[in-house]
């Protein structure tokens, strides 16, 4: 019975160790930092991880995240300076740098969320509304998201909250907007087309025009040339035969009348021949007349 | 002791057993007892041995602090409550998808607006690794999350300030390239210990509503150069053959220039040759040459050999024997008169 009874107080015992040195000690994770406080009264704050004391029974542990948070805002629309409307959802990022403070302030994470996503909506809606739409679009859009963690970070130091950054994650046209955007897409991108189609019949009229002409051209130098080459052979023959010719120019009226007889006296032609001709003297006589000129009358 | 009522229930054997196994403890509990605890420590110690594969590495807690990181292959830590390992992959290659999951398009992610406020369909795949594993444990919660917000927020930006044609034909390495900056930027402002390796613009395309027109555009781009090329076609066939004929009309016109010389030549020589003779004997010559010619003319040709004077005896000749004249009064042809042979 003696051993039962020791048995029964050393566990008590190692319980009730247990017990205590959780009391007194207790661990602050990597991700951890903590407040500890007394009946509610702050003492004192943890931000380094490793093994920690307090008094036991008296106080508290409040463990808060040590790491970077987010916090997504519901979208929402925003006015730009132009009057055009833009829905956006911003997305901080923030980290609990006093926890004292922000235990006090927003007492835990989801009261922070809805502080800072009031303070950042605000900010950002200031901002959107004082530049054109294209800007927050597109090249000012970094500028336009550091201005507002400037100043959110600048308002969220009373809750105890740095803000790393904020970002819009989405930043589209409300619904209806975007439909008349793809009818001003297609309008543009048909005009396109067209453009396209247009200068292709440009380009090829123009090639088209620039082949004809160049035809043309090599046609006319051609003849050009071949003309030149034509008078130089008439010219060369002109000279040869007027020097031959030259020679004797009678002889040669006389020549080139018989070669032109023979050339134009065809079938169809009928000739009126005197008969006291001298081709016929020796028709009518043997004897040789005096009179030698002969006389050939044509007629057609 | 009151509620003993119910034991009867038990058989008797049991409760002998029972019995007989309390006497057994108790006999030799002096002996068991530090054996038990031994064996118990033994295995807690045993608890603490853990592996790491290879590409992984470990990181120790000690009371909650980062104490010490291990290397692939067998490790030791002191077990719960004292120290905590978590192990994480350094080079596995992770990858998130925006815009779609799988071959889900997610259509609220993709589409996006435009510099020039167009709307593009863009998907985009992050790969990346854990490069400091205690970053991503301990510095920013939900890493992942983060980087899926990240990713969506360059991604935007980055299309924000480019045109839709940019975006979509001429700067997608540059969309990628800038993403990847900004995302990492974002990410180690985050410290989440994560290393962008790629980012990859899986499509870039014009939303369903504008699509067709879109795709009109490339046909007619490309109907751009069919119509060019078919004027080059016209082009490559009309020179050569323009050429070609240049060519010909220059060779006759050489030929013709060599056959009027070369016929001058000859013409000119023979006539010098005649020439030649017939200033050895002119008379004779003259009336050879006369008669030669006649006698070629006369045989094939309609003669009138009239006696006396020409002139007054041809008029009453003249309508009935000139097969012309006759032809041109009547069409029918000159039939009225038969010339003399």
């Amino acid at each position: 019975m003696r051993t039962n009874l020791f048995s029964v107080g050393g566990l008590v015992l190692v319980l009730l160790a247990i017990f205590v040195t959780r009391q007194v000690f207790f661990t602050v994770n990597e991700t951890d930092q903590v407040i500890i406080t007394q009946f509610g009264e702050y003492k004192r704050t943890i931000q380094l991880p490793g093994l920690a004391l307090k008094i036991p029974f008296l106080q508290t542990v409040n463990r808060f995240d040590r790491r970077i948070l987010t916090s997504d805002a519901p979208k929402a629309e925003y006015l730009t300076q132009d009057k055009k409307r833009l829905v956006a959802d911003p997305v901080t990022r923030w980290r609990i740098s006093d926890p004292l403070l922000f235990y006090k302030t927003v007492r835990d994470e989801s009261g922070a969320r809805a502080r800072l996503d009031d303070l950042v909506l605000s900010e950002l809606r200031r901002e959107v509304a004082s530049h054109n739409f294209d800007l927050v679009i597109g090249g000012k859009r970094e500028t336009i998201m550091d201005n507002v963690a400037k100043s959110g970070r600048e308002k969220a130091k009373e809750f105890g909250i740095e803000v790393v950054d904020v970002r819009i994650k989405r930043a589209d046209l409300p619904q209806e907007v975007q439909m008349s955007v793809f009818q001003r897409m297609q309008a543009e991108r048909e005009r396109e087309a067209k453009r396209y189609r247009s200068e292709g019949e440009e380009e090829s009229a123009k090639l088209k025009a620039e082949t004809d002409k160049q035809r043309t051209i090599v046609l006319a130098t051609a003849k050009q040339d071949a003309e030149k080459l034509r008078g130089e052979g008439d010219g060369t023959a002109t000279r040869v035969y007027a020097e031959a010719y030259g020679k004797d120019s009678e002889f040669y009226a006389f020549v080139r009348s018989l070669q032109a007889y023979e050339q134009f006296l065809g079938k169809r032609s009928t000739l009126v021949l005197p008969a006291d001709s001298d081709l016929f003297r020796y028709l009518s006589s043997p004897q040789p007349r005096t009179n030698t000129a002969a006389a050939v009358r044509v007629a057609r | 002791m009151s509620y003993q009522n119910d034991e009867p229930q038990i058989p008797q054997q049991v409760l002998e057993s029972i019995e007989q196994a309390n006497r057994w403890i108790k006999h030799h509990l002096p002996k068991i007892l530090p054996l038990a605890v031994g064996a118990l420590a033994l295995l807690w110690l045993a608890s603490g041995v853990y592996s790491v594969n290879p590409g992984h590495k470990g990181v120790v807690r000690t009371f909650g602090k980062e104490t010490a990181r291990t290397d692939p292959g067998l490790n030791f830590r002191y077990p719960w409550p004292f120290q905590h390992v978590d192990i994480v992959s350094v080079e596995q290659i992770r990858r998130i998808e925006v815009g779609f999951r799988g071959t889900q398009r997610v259509s609220e992610e993709a589409l996006m607006l435009t510099g020039d406020e167009n709307i593009v369909d863009a998907q985009i795949v992050v790969q990346y690794r854990v490069a400091d594993p205690s970053k991503y444990l301990f510095r920013l919660r939900d890493p992942e999350a983060a980087l899926l917000a990240a990713t969506e927020v360059a991604l935007r930006s980055t299309v924000g300030s480019m045109t839709i044609d940019q975006v979509m034909i001429e700067e997608r390495a540059k969309v990628q390239a800038d993403a990847r900056l900004f995302i990492q930027r974002l990410m180690d402002a985050y410290e989440s210990g994560l290393v962008i390796t790629e980012v990859k613009l899986q499509a870039a395309d014009p939303p369903d509503a504008v699509r067709d027109a879109f795709h009109d555009v490339v046909r007619a781009r490309e109907d751009k150069e069919k119509v060019i090329n078919v004027a080059k076609g016209y082009q490559a066939d009309i020179l050569p053959k323009a050429r070609g004929e240049a060519e010909k009309i220059l060779r006759e016109a050489e030929g013709y220039q060599q056959e009027r010389v070369l016929l001058a030549q000859g013409e000119a020589a023979r006539f010098l040759s005649v020439l030649a003779e017939y200033e050895k004997a002119r008379e004779v010559t003259r009336d050879r040459l006369h008669l030669e010619t006649i006698e070629k003319i006369l045989p094939d040709i309609d003669k009138v050999i009239i006696g006396g004077d020409v002139n007054q005896r041809l008029l009453p000749l003249l309508p009935l024997t000139t097969p012309g004249a006759a032809s041109l009064l009547n069409p029918r042809g000159a039939t009225a008169a038969t010339p003399v042979k």
